[in-house]
């Protein structure tokens, strides 16, 4: 049954198939930090507000996972803001999210090169995603 | 070369091109174009010495809101702050700036500075600009960084103890003027290890992952007159012919580079440049050929197109042999421009590759590289044929 994207039941879905996967610990071992995504809204494709979604990573485990406010979602460690669009490209791996950074699809605070260095972690987030069976607001592919 | 047949890309190059010999007495009236009413010139000290500025101050005239000289070889947070207030405090409006890499990057932080306020430790990130900032045009005295058409800077940040990369399509230059006069004195090793550097930026560009149809065209070009004309430029550095092809080149390779970006030679330059200070070009040229040679299995179709640029592929040659052929070619080249050949030569220890190498894999170019890395000994061992 698909879950409603970047809700809190979206939220707690993604957390669980990442404690699930069998590569995630090792490969994310080095991994120290909170991240944030911010979902510009898009009225037309039914995101009619700003979303933000609080992500905590540290050392291979996983933390908060959870819809919040902008206060909170500025608090993290790296944050990313794009428009609802973009974000389901990553999703499909559509769009690679280091080259959509470098092309302004995508904006990131924070460290670039911490980013680079740990990119086999951020690549085994977006495949996670990818996995998880997910109901988009304005309809699935 | 076959692309895959959903390619997708996004070409970015707004950048206004003047080129000429003397076109820098036009920077009056082409500042005016960009709607700036008083100028402020960043420069170094160098620059200065070499006579290259008073032609320019003397077109802006009345327009000239100072000259910003203290830019440093590898510029900082400091140096782009004091800037930025140099130019708020004179009532500048618009940025010339007139010199290398360091120069352009000292300017591209002063525009944002101007514009949204602050100082530049307020800006960690990628691509966090939502307006056009401070109008920038560069006027370069150097032919290879290609920075006066791309969107990025690299500003060193002492009290963190790392380099800050600004990545910002709001901040690329508005305009560059090409003036051949402008690297006329430029001696023999500069001038051959500047076009090293756009040199590499263009084969890098072919054998990034992100490369295109547009941006291989641009490359291609860019080493079809490096080829030809930089040996020249070496030997005889008054031939101005020569010298504006360079620049063309040079600034051909940076939109190439600037949108295909580059891969593991420069991730090894910035960091052999970061731990044993190898000037950027001079290391570029060096590790080119081995990286080649690293990347070959996964790029050969690549390289093949460098050998056609080069004049290397002869009849019958498969795309493995071209790509040989290219490397082959590209050793030779760097002999007879008179470029270091060894980053021993350079005052490198082998304590010094064994750091850069494990710092290259965190590297943002080591992601484009066609050949993945993952490994910080194969990075090294490309690093210890060059010792």
């Amino acid at each position: 049954m698909p879950i409603k994207a970047m809700t809190q039941e979206w939220m707690d879905a993604y957390k669980a198939a990442i404690q699930a996967d069998p590569d995630y610990k090792s490969i994310a071992k080095d991994w120290e930090g909170s991240v944030s995504l911010v979902v510009n809204p898009e009225p037309a494709r039914n995101v009619p507000e700003p979303i933000y979604l609080f992500m905590d990573y540290w050392h291979g485990d996983v933390g908060d996972f959870v819809v919040c406010d902008k206060e909170k979602a500025d608090s993290a460690k790296f944050v990313m803001t794009g428009d609802y669009a973009r974000w389901k490209q990553v999703a499909y791996k559509e769009l690679d999210a280091t080259k959509a950074l470098l092309q302004g699809k995508l904006k990131m605070k924070g460290d670039l090169p911490y980013v680079v260095r740990n990119i086999k972690t951020v690549n085994k987030v977006i495949d996670i995603l990818g996995k998880v069976d997910t109901l988009w607001p304005d309809g699935n592919k | 070369m076959a692309y895959d047949s959903d390619l997708s890309f996004n070409y970015f190059g707004p950048t206004k091109i003047v080129f000429g010999a003397n076109a820098v007495r036009d920077v009056d009236i082409e500042m005016g174009t960009l709607g700036g009413t008083r100028a402020v010139v960043v420069t170094d000290q160098g620059i200065i010495k070499a006579g290259l500025v008073d032609g320019i101050t003397a077109c802006l005239g009345g327009r000239c809101a100072g000259v910003f000289s203290d830019v440093p070889q590898d510029t900082g947070v400091e140096v782009v702050n004091a800037g930025a207030e140099f130019a708020r405090k004179n009532g500048a409006d618009i940025v010339v700036s007139v010199g290398g890499g360091s120069v352009i990057d000292t300017a591209k932080g002063m525009c944002i500075l101007l514009t949204e306020g602050g100082t530049l430790r307020d800006f960690n990130g990628v691509q966090l600009l939502s307006r056009p900032q401070t109008p920038h045009m560069v006027i370069p005295t150097t032919a290879g960084t290609g920075s006066e058409v791309t969107n990025a800077a690299v500003i060193m940040d002492k009290e963190m103890g790392q380099k800050r990369l600004l990545v910002e399509n709001f901040n690329v230059p508005r305009m560059a003027i090409l003036d051949p006069k402008m690297t006329e004195k430029l001696p023999p090793l500069l001038t051959a290890s500047t076009g090293m550097d756009a040199m590499t930026h263009a084969v890098e560009a072919v054998h990034s992952i992100p490369h295109e149809p547009l941006t291989d065209g641009l490359a291609l070009h860019a080493i079809r007159l490096l080829y030809k004309y930089l040996p020249v430029c070496v030997e005889n550095g008054s031939d101005l012919h020569a010298r504006g092809q360079v620049q063309i080149a040079a600034t051909m390779a940076g939109w190439a580079f600037g949108n295909a970006m580059v891969g593991i030679v420069h991730a090894m330059a910035h960091s052999i440049g970061a731990v044993a200070h190898v000037p950027h070009g001079i290391a570029n040229g060096i590790l080119l050929p081995d990286c080649m040679e690293f990347n070959l299995e996964d790029a050969a179709d690549g390289y093949a197109m460098v050998a056609e640029a080069m004049g290397v592929r002869e009849k019958g040659m498969d795309d493995s042999d071209a790509a040989q052929a290219a490397i082959r070619a590209m050793r030779e080249f760097i002999r007879k421009i008179g470029h270091p050949q060894k980053l021993s030569e350079m005052g490198v220890s082998g304590k010094d590759i064994e750091k850069a190498a494990d710092m290259s894999l965190s590297d943002g170019s080591i992601v484009n590289n066609p050949r993945i890395v993952m490994d910080p000994a194969e990075v090294l061992e490309i690093f210890q044929k060059n010792m």
